[in-house]
């Protein structure tokens, strides 16, 4: 008897586990250190390497066209840390903070951000233990190429379509932030592949057990990356025009 | 509030991963035991986000040598991810809270501060890892949700273990390095390495402006507060926003002065700064040898 109590009430907890604790992501959704196999890290380390060396390269002909450009990229890679590690207002009323990789993405293009991509995962690793070491490579692509990349590539295809400018920037980082997410919940699905169903199960559960984050949370930062383009535009609009020949 | 929930996480996932294996006094006693733990302990504030970079420049570890430190963690970090045995990350859990606490001088409850957040992220993946759906009820533990069961199996639960615990040793080492290592001394190990040199120098500049920025940022804040600028979610986004994009302007400003002024002083390319000598000592050395042995031999035990 006592131990069927015990049973409800565990399996109460699992519902109250979905409802009231899971929301309590922390932001953006770095995997953190030691949570995926070694094997998978390397993997991952390896894919990103290709992006990497395009966005080194990229880098050193900017260094070489204007010395004034390392100062800015600095900033801006400061910039990037600073705004992923405050807390910004969050509807489920869970800890959340901005990426910050899109709004880089539509300003100084995919290969530049890959770079401050993964100097920030190394900040963020030492200076606020969010992500870590061995998982560097993998966070690396979640967010700092997969969510760029379709940002990008969406801000430019909706420039062609003549999209209005802040409707296309909001779809942009909006369904770039949600790629990331999908791309983490996938990573962390092919590490810890499900004991029934395999893959395919386990990134359903990842991507239910973070969805009351992280769905909100992009939706969020692309209001936000909105609105910072807008303030821009009224009173930093020389310095926009001066990243302008960062783009890739 | 995040102090409650971060509580009930820990009841609940201690909870579920132990249920059927200990007495249900035991597992009441651990769960709730943990809980209380981790939540008196904690004092992690988002006010203080670079809390770890004072940690590290006032840590009593900050003389061991950073090539020997930053190279030894890492490769205890691989050993315990790639270890087949709890007892790995248990063993690096305690003996870098230790180190941390009396070779490093670091408060228990700064220590267990910098952990939260990564404990938070293990706990909601420790769930999805622990839970299988399944279209039956085939566990230990089960629960049906809109016709899905959710289960509990003794396999779930060890696999769970496993992950976490390596998982808690990799974070704990993470831990000590960052907090007992100033960002400088990770990036001169990084030139060290042979890092491309353009990258050191972005590194460095990187990390000077963050300081120059959350300071800004912190006045910008408080300018915005004294104006009713957070009074509704509306206005918090807008504010946030406008202090975002002020943010970034004025960060593009101050970076062209700072190109001005460092090229008025003959800056031409590389940054150069002055470093602290360190010297390698044999018990350094010993103490570094006898973690890996220990670590990598514990790999070796059963589960």
């Amino acid at each position: 008897m006592k131990r069927s109590i015990m049973k409800k009430l565990l399996t109460l907890s699992i519902i109250a586990a979905a409802f009231i604790a899971l929301p309590m992501g922390a932001g953006a959704m770095h995997i953190m250190e030691g949570y995926i196999p070694v094997g998978y890290s390397i993997a991952w380390g390896v894919v990103s390497i290709p992006f990497l060396v395009v966005g080194t390269n990229r880098l050193k002909k900017i260094f070489a066209d204007n010395r004034r450009s390392v100062m800015l990229l600095a900033m801006a890679g400061a910039f990037i840390f600073v705004i992923s590690s405050l807390k910004i207002p969050s509807v489920t009323g869970s800890c959340s903070h901005m990426t910050g990789t899109g709004l880089a993405a539509m300003l100084f293009g995919v290969g530049t951000t890959s770079i401050l991509a993964i100097i920030v995962l190394i900040f963020q690793a030492s200076l606020l233990a969010h992500g870590g070491y061995t998982t560097l490579g993998a966070n690396t692509f979640s967010m700092g190429i997969a969510g760029p990349l379709l940002t990008w590539l969406l801000f430019k295809a909706g420039k062609k379509m003549k999209i209005n400018r802040m409707a296309n920037a909001f779809i942009a980082s909006s369904l770039g932030g949600l790629f990331t997410y999908c791309v983490t919940a996938f990573q962390l699905a092919l590490a810890h592949p499900s004991e029934i169903g395999g893959v395919a199960a386990s990134f359903n559960q990842f991507i239910f057990v973070f969805a009351p984050t992280q769905i909100p949370l992009a939706i969020v930062e692309g209001l936000l990356t909105v609105l910072i383009l807008m303030g821009m535009e009224s009173y930093a609009s020389r310095e926009l025009a001066e990243i302008s020949f960062m783009e890739a | 509030m995040f102090n409650v929930i971060t509580a009930l996480l820990i009841v609940m996932f201690t909870g579920l991963s132990l249920y059927g294996r200990v007495s249900i006094l035991l597992l009441a006693c651990v769960s709730v035991g943990m809980a209380v733990f981790l939540t008196y302990f904690n004092s992690h504030s988002h006010n203080e986000e670079l809390s770890i970079d004072i940690m590290a420049q006032t840590s009593r570890l900050r003389d061991f040598h950073p090539v020997l430190k930053f190279w030894t963690l890492i490769a205890l970090l691989f050993i315990c991810v790639a270890s087949k045995s709890v007892y790995t990350g248990i063993f690096l859990s305690i003996m870098m809270m230790t180190l941390s606490k009396f070779a490093g001088g670091l408060k228990l409850h700064n220590y267990i501060g910098v952990l939260i957040v990564p404990i938070r992220f293990l706990l909601i993946g420790g769930l999805a890892l622990l839970l299988e759906t399944s279209p039956e009820p085939m566990g230990i533990v089960n629960c049906n949700i809109f016709g899905i069961w959710l289960c509990v199996t003794p396999i779930s639960q060890i696999k769970t273990a496993l992950v976490i615990s390596r998982a808690f040793g990799a974070v704990s080492c993470l831990c000590l390095l960052s907090t007992s290592t100033p960002m400088p001394d990770i990036i001169a190990v990084l030139r060290k390495a042979h890092c491309p040199e353009f990258i050191i120098d972005l590194m460095y500049l990187i990390y000077r402006y963050i300081f120059i920025l959350t300071s800004l940022h912190h006045e910008m804040h408080n300018a915005a507060k004294s104006r009713l600028g957070f009074k509704d979610y509306r206005t918090s986004l807008r504010s946030t926003a406008m202090i975002y994009a002020s943010l970034l302007g004025r960060s593009f400003q101050f970076a062209g002065k700072n190109f001005d002024a460092m090229e008025s002083r003959c800056y031409d390319t590389g940054i150069s700064f002055l470093q602290r000598d360190h010297q390698i000592s044999p018990i350094q050395v010993f103490v570094c040898a006898v973690i890996m042995i220990v670590s990598a031999g514990l790999h070796f035990l059963p589960l």
